[in-house]
């Protein structure tokens, strides 16, 4: 014992001053490196408080001269912010609950139940992650929503941003299942409960953690969802969310004029989500390594 | 396939229970038919047919003749290889420097952990709307702090001028993407049991001669999975390129699957063509097809050598 603290002691060589200078300089890279990424962040949010004039002329201040809220009034009631806003909320939302409810049934019974075909559906979900006929797809989809008289429905949006990303929420809930004693559903079945008893009040309460990251995925990928939202809502400008919302305004010929409302724009995009991530990182940087990455 | 998928069976089915298995798995395998399957049967559809969106015409192999004739395509292959390429040999390195970092428990690591993966969870589409103000020529930031510097005299048209807009792309990519693959790293690294570095440490090894002899090593089985990730996600990149240089100037960073989408949903100087981009849509899934195919064979090669 007494051996081993020894080893450890003289292996830490960070104790040392070289060791130390070491650690010191390691730490202004990092932060460098975090101010970097920050940066864009920043200049944003910063610069959407300042006024059209001053961000046309440009220059390096990260402050306001004068800080204004003017932008952000102009956005919201002559820009259709107030619309685009509304729209992100209920494609974002909608792409979580139907997520959601989706997902936590079919990665239950995928990893659960013997079936027939679950093989096929199981390997068809594999496949489609690596098969990728990228923006193509969405012709057929816009084509099939028009004739179903969807094509202007947020639903549609939901619908196939939901399905974009079921395959990754039901591989991260199956690995998750793992975890899950499977006596459980066998003394539920015992006590007389049927499958989806069971399912419904023994296994989605044990759940809760990772139906947590699924929510809190799917709601970040429905309220950036960009190309689909655009192709949908190429002729009904009222259903646009906010990430097309924004970037309509850059194409539309004054750009320039409309630097600041641009700018206030994206920071509703981007605060929202921001806030959220900085209460539940853990959520977010778990979810990316629970089910994707599998050696 | 059946092999990999442990068997979980709690023994037969009853009947009941096999209608409430199809209720449970019918939105999903919906979703799986709607969005999935279906629109990758139908791109194969059209691929003789010259089709803007409302008639169709057959046109034989006119659609494969044009392929080959298309330089503007090619070029645009040529310009996904570069820009994947490119983002790799940037964005891997730094991504695992900074999750060794990660490692060495500095104060603060918990904080820049979240900092450095911030990027991610920002809308790309947003993020490029961002940068294309960082970038713009006369009063855009980086512009603005090259010169205070002294390091630019005369202002750069980041996005504008063909020589470099690529790295304006790149810039973004490196910026959005670092931190995913940071976290992917850390992961693997965090699965190398400790006492394999203390042992390392006995034996008077140096944090570099560790890192290389030990870390990697271990690490390769994740790094090949991480690797195969980073050329499959470098390749389909266009959503942020799209926003932040819609392909130009001159096409100089259009890639293969924004010059698809073009031809797809029109831009104003063109009508749709659908049936060729069916075509060119294939066309590219194979390419993206092969070079994941090559890197597994090398993958398999350096396991051999190592």
């Amino acid at each position: 014992m007494a051996k081993e603290k020894t080893v450890r002691g003289s292996s830490g060589a960070v104790v040392s001053t070289s060791g130390r200078v070491a650690r010191g300089l390691l730490f202004v890279f990092m932060l460098i490196v975090g101010l970097l990424t920050l940066y864009p962040v920043l200049y944003v949010l910063f610069g959407s408080f300042k006024e059209n004039a001053e961000l046309l002329v440009g220059g390096i201040n990260l402050f306001p001269k004068v800080w204004s809220v003017d932008n952000f009034v102009e956005a919201w009631q002559q820009a259709d912010f107030s619309t685009y806003t509304m729209n992100s909320v209920v494609i974002a939302v909608g792409v979580m609950l139907l997520s959601l409810f989706v997902t936590s049934m079919a990665g239950y019974v995928l990893d659960r139940r013997k079936f027939p075909g679950r093989a096929l559906i199981y390997g068809t979900f594999m496949a489609f992650m690596f098969i990728n006929v990228g923006s193509v797809s969405l012709r057929p989809l816009f084509e099939l929503a028009i004739s179903l008289h969807m094509n202007t429905s947020l639903f549609s949006v939901i619908f196939i941003s939901a399905a974009g990303g079921q395959a990754t929420y039901i591989f991260l809930i199956m690995s998750y299942m793992k975890s899950v004693p499977k006596e459980l559903d066998e003394a539920a079945t015992i006590d007389g409960c049927t499958f989806f008893q069971t399912f419904y009040k023994i296994i989605l309460p044990l759940l809760r953690p990772i139906l947590a990251t699924v929510a809190l995925l799917s709601f970040r990928g429905g309220w950036n969802e960009y190309i689909m939202p655009l192709v949908f809502t190429m002729t009904e400008p009222s259903k646009r969310p906010l990430t097309v919302g924004v970037n309509m305004l850059k194409n539309s010929g004054d750009g320039a004029a409309a630097w600041n409302i641009m700018f206030a724009g994206a920071v509703i995009a981007i605060v929202p989500i921001l806030l959220i991530y900085i209460v539940a990182s853990r959520y977010f940087i778990d979810g990316l390594t629970g089910g994707a990455v599998k050696g | 396939m059946k092999d990999s998928v442990p068997a979980k069976s709690t023994g037969h089915i009853k009947t009941r229970d096999g209608l409430t298995i199809g209720l449970m798995m019918f939105p999903a395998v919906l979703m799986l038919l709607v969005c999935s399957v279906y629109p990758f049967l139908w791109v194969f559809r059209y691929i003789c047919y010259d089709y803007n969106g409302m008639t169709a015409y057959f046109t034989g192999a006119r659609n494969f003749v044009r392929l080959f004739e298309d330089t503007a395509f090619w070029a645009s292959v040529g310009h996904t290889f570069e820009y994947a390429a490119l983002k790799l040999v940037f964005i891997l390195p730094l991504a695992l420097v900074m999750a060794v970092l990660m490692q060495q428990k500095i104060m603060g690591s918990g904080i820049f952990r979240v900092i450095y993966f911030m990027p991610t969870i920002i809308s790309s589409a947003i993020a490029a709307l961002v940068f294309s103000f960082i970038f713009a020529a006369y009063n855009g930031v980086l512009n603005a702090v090259l010169r205070a510097t002294g390091i630019i005299k005369q202002n750069i048209n980041w996005l504008g001028d063909p020589s470099f807009a690529m790295w304006a792309v790149l810039i973004l990519a490196i910026w959005g993407g670092f931190g995913n693959y940071m976290i992917y790293f850390m992961s693997g690294l965090s699965s190398v049991p400790g006492d394999v570095y203390e042992s390392a440490m006995i034996d008077g090894s140096s944090g570099l001669h560790t890192f290389i002899h030990i870390t990697l090593p271990m690490l390769s089985p994740m790094l090949k999975t991480i690797l195969m990730l980073a050329i499959t996600t470098a390749f389909k990149d266009y959503e942020s390129i799209m926003v932040l240089t819609t392909g130009g100037p001159n096409n100089r960073t259009m890639v293969m699957f924004l010059y698809i989408y073009r031809l797809l949903f029109g831009s104003n100087q063109n009508n749709p063509s659908i049936g060729y981009a069916c075509v060119l849509s294939i066309v590219a899934a194979v390419i993206v097809g092969i070079v994941t195919g090559i890197y597994l064979l090398l993958a398999r090669k350096l396991d051999d050598v190592m």
